[in-house]
Formats: C-alpha cells, structure tokens, sequence
C-alpha cells in the first residue's frame, strides 16, 4: 500500500523519531511505514490521519503499493 | 530506547543475574547436597527467576508496537517450530540407536536456551524484513 506519511512528515520538519514520539511507535515503525514494508492497524493509521489533520484516503492509498 | 524497553531491560537483567547465581549454586552445593529434599529445593531454585523473564518477555510483548509485536511473535514461531523440529529429529535419531551417550536431565534443561537462541537468531531475520536504509 502506498502512502504520502514521509511527504506529510517533511512537511512539519519532523524527524522520525519526532513522529515516531507522537505516535508512540519505534523509529523502525514509522520507517516501515514509509517505505511501505508494513501497513499499520486501522487504529494507527487514524491515528497517523489525525496527527496530520488529513483524511485517511488522502493518506494511504490501497491501490498501489510501493 | 523506549521506555517499554527500558523497564523490560530493568526487569529482565536483575532476572536473568539471579538465575545465574541460582544456577551456579546448584551446580557447586547440589553434588555435595545428601538430602532429596533441599536438592529438589537447590534444584528448583532456578525457576524462580526464570519465571521473572517469561513475566517480562510476555509484558514486553504486550507493551511494545504492533509492527515490534508482529516481528517477536513471528520469531516466537519460528523458534517454536525449529526448536521442536529440533528435538524431535533428535529423539528420532536417538530412537534409531545413535551412538550419542545424552543424559535425558541435559535434553531437557537445553530445550529453554534452545529456543531462547533459536528466538534471538529468528527475531534478526525477521527484523531485517521490515528495515530499509531508504
């Protein structure tokens, strides 16, 4: 599944670790995520979605994978 | 680290310390030890503490994210089932006479460390799946 999590991040000038922190996650999670090995629970990906104040169909794409 | 990690590694540790000693007392007094009883008692000791590290591994496991939640229980299986594959062509092989002179005390006592190494060895492969250096 492709998702826009790394662009939405370079947005607020987060690191890894900073979205990793705000999502209480590891770093290896958040890194997963963006380049696409792992596709987060529901509940994380909301959670993903409410941080960045975005729907979560803008966020993760199911139609394409990376 | 996380401070899942952290109190794990704090529980973990004085765990793991107190069943080495344990298990070095046993090893020093249980052959000297003459009655059943307090040989049984130094014999069982060791389960105490390892007790304590099944307690933290299952909290860690608990605790931690999903995606590090996903990564231990796979290695958890994997261990499982290597260990098992294991020691069962090990008891086949024994069953067909194999010449190896094995206490069945030692088969048993190796079982835990076995899966233990077998764990830590499955959890770097697995790990590995989901790293990127992108």
């Amino acid at each position: 599944m492709h998702n826009h999590v790394r662009e939405l991040r370079g947005e607020q000038s987060w690191s890894q670790a900073d979205l990793a922190e705000r999502l209480d996650v590891s770093r290896q999670t958040v890194n997963a995520i963006e380049t696409g090995k792992y596709d987060p629970s529901l509940p994380l990906a909301f959670k993903i979605a409410k941080l960045f104040g975005r729907p979560i169909e803008s966020i993760f794409d199911p139609g394409s994978s990376t | 680290m996380r401070a899942v990690h952290k109190r794990y590694l704090r529980e973990f540790i004085p765990a793991m310390l107190a069943y080495v000693a344990l298990i070095l007392l046993f090893g020093t007094l249980g052959p000297k030890t003459e009655g059943m009883a307090w040989r049984v008692l130094l014999a069982l000791l060791p389960l105490l503490p390892v007790a304590l590290v099944i307690r933290a591994i299952v909290r860690v496991i608990r605790d931690q994210d999903e995606l590090e939640r996903r990564i231990d229980l796979e290695a958890i299986a994997i261990a499982a089932m290597s260990t098992g594959f294991g020691y069962f062509s090990f008891g086949l092989l024994l069953s067909a006479g194999v010449g190896w002179e094995v206490g069945a005390d030692a088969v048993a006592i190796w079982v835990m460390p076995c899966l233990f190494a077998s764990f830590g060895v499955a959890k770097l492969r697995v790990a590995r799946r989901y790293r990127s250096h992108a």
